[in-house]
């Protein structure tokens, strides 16, 4: 299905690939949930509280990883001569806005974990404080963003701030390192890869992964349409109003021209 | 209510909200593209040359 302007040529499809993402997002999400919620033992330690863990490291690979890599790719594809594109400043500003939701959920699922295990529902560790400075700093871009401007100068703004956002993600990534944090480090999976967990969690925990990861792709696609839209109405604004000034500019030369001329006598013989 | 059923709720109830608002979103700026078309009757207006 698409939605096609025959004026400006403008189409913004919806593609089928992006419906098959959808639904393969919202099935692997209901298989991960079911899993999570009913299949999976409870943890030797932490009980049932262990089922958090099969959507909060997900949510926050893709608040971190998914976003980070989109939102700073297409911002340095958009300051790169060569590959300058609205195409990308429009991909990496879906991304901050999906990555806004995604940080958000990250530090909710992350208290209501905390809570219970660590007897807090916020410290002020480095990992968290990184992570909801990350949230605030996207809520920034999303505020830079609706500033007027030229398209071009809105991008290259945009894209330089959305850098500027990405040197948080390093940061959150070895708070656990560089810091002594309340944070666990990674703990699933070690260095050498070696999984300690059991066959049914590690499976739900990939799927959460994954179930987590097509619903970003399907939410960055559509968010991708929402921004081309927007500027096309804008632009299809900006062209009617340009031509209705101009006719009007045309009539009133015509207007003037076909006026008749002022005496310049005034009277006199 | 559990943390874990307070977790899984609220995660997948905003994710649930947030692509529900996209694609109403969507479907709001589809319909002013159209309308911003020239050309094009707002809805319900009487088309040219319909008799008043």
């Amino acid at each position: 299905m698409s939605a096609v302007t025959p004026r400006t040529g403008t189409m913004t499809r919806r593609p089928r690939w992006l419906t098959v993402v959808g639904v393969l997002g919202v099935v692997a999400m209901g298989f991960t949930v079911w899993l999570g919620l009913w299949v999976t033992p409870p943890d030797e330690f932490q009980g049932n509280l262990a089922r958090l863990l099969y959507i909060h490291p997900a949510i926050a690979t893709v608040a971190l990883y998914w976003v980070g890599l989109v939102a700073a790719g297409g911002s340095l594809l958009y300051l790169w001569p060569r590959t300058r594109s609205l195409f990308w400043d429009r991909l990496a500003a879906a991304s901050v806005e999906v990555g806004a939701v995604f940080a958000a959920l990250t530090l909710i699922t992350g208290a209501l974990w905390g809570r219970p295990v660590w007897g807090v529902w916020w410290t002020w560790d480095a990992r968290l404080t990184s992570t909801a400075l990350l949230l605030l700093l996207e809520i920034g871009y999303l505020a830079l963003r609706r500033v007027p401007a030229e398209p071009a100068i809105r991008a290259r703004r945009c894209a330089v701030a959305a850098l500027l956002i990405a040197i948080d993600i390093p940061i959150v990534h070895f708070s656990v390192d560089w810091w002594n944090t309340l944070h666990q480090g990674g703990t699933f999976i070690d260095p050498g890869f070696q999984i300690h967990a059991s066959p049914s969690m590690s499976w739900t925990f990939l799927l959460g992964f994954i179930a987590f990861s097509l619903l970003f792709v399907w939410l960055l696609g559509v968010r991708y349409q929402v921004e081309v839209l927007q500027d096309a109405v804008g632009d299809q604004e900006l062209e009617v109003s340009l031509s209705e000034r101009w006719s009007e500019d045309t009539e009133l030369v015509g207007a003037a021209a076909s006026a008749p001329a002022p005496s310049t006598g005034g009277g006199a013989p | 209510m559990s943390y874990v059923d307070a977790g899984y709720s609220i995660a997948l109830a905003t994710l649930f909200v947030y692509a529900v608002t996209l694609v109403l979103r969507r479907r709001r700026w589809e319909r002013a593209l159209h309308m911003s078309e020239p050309g094009v009757e707002p809805e319900g207006a009487p088309a040219h040359g319909d008799p008043s």
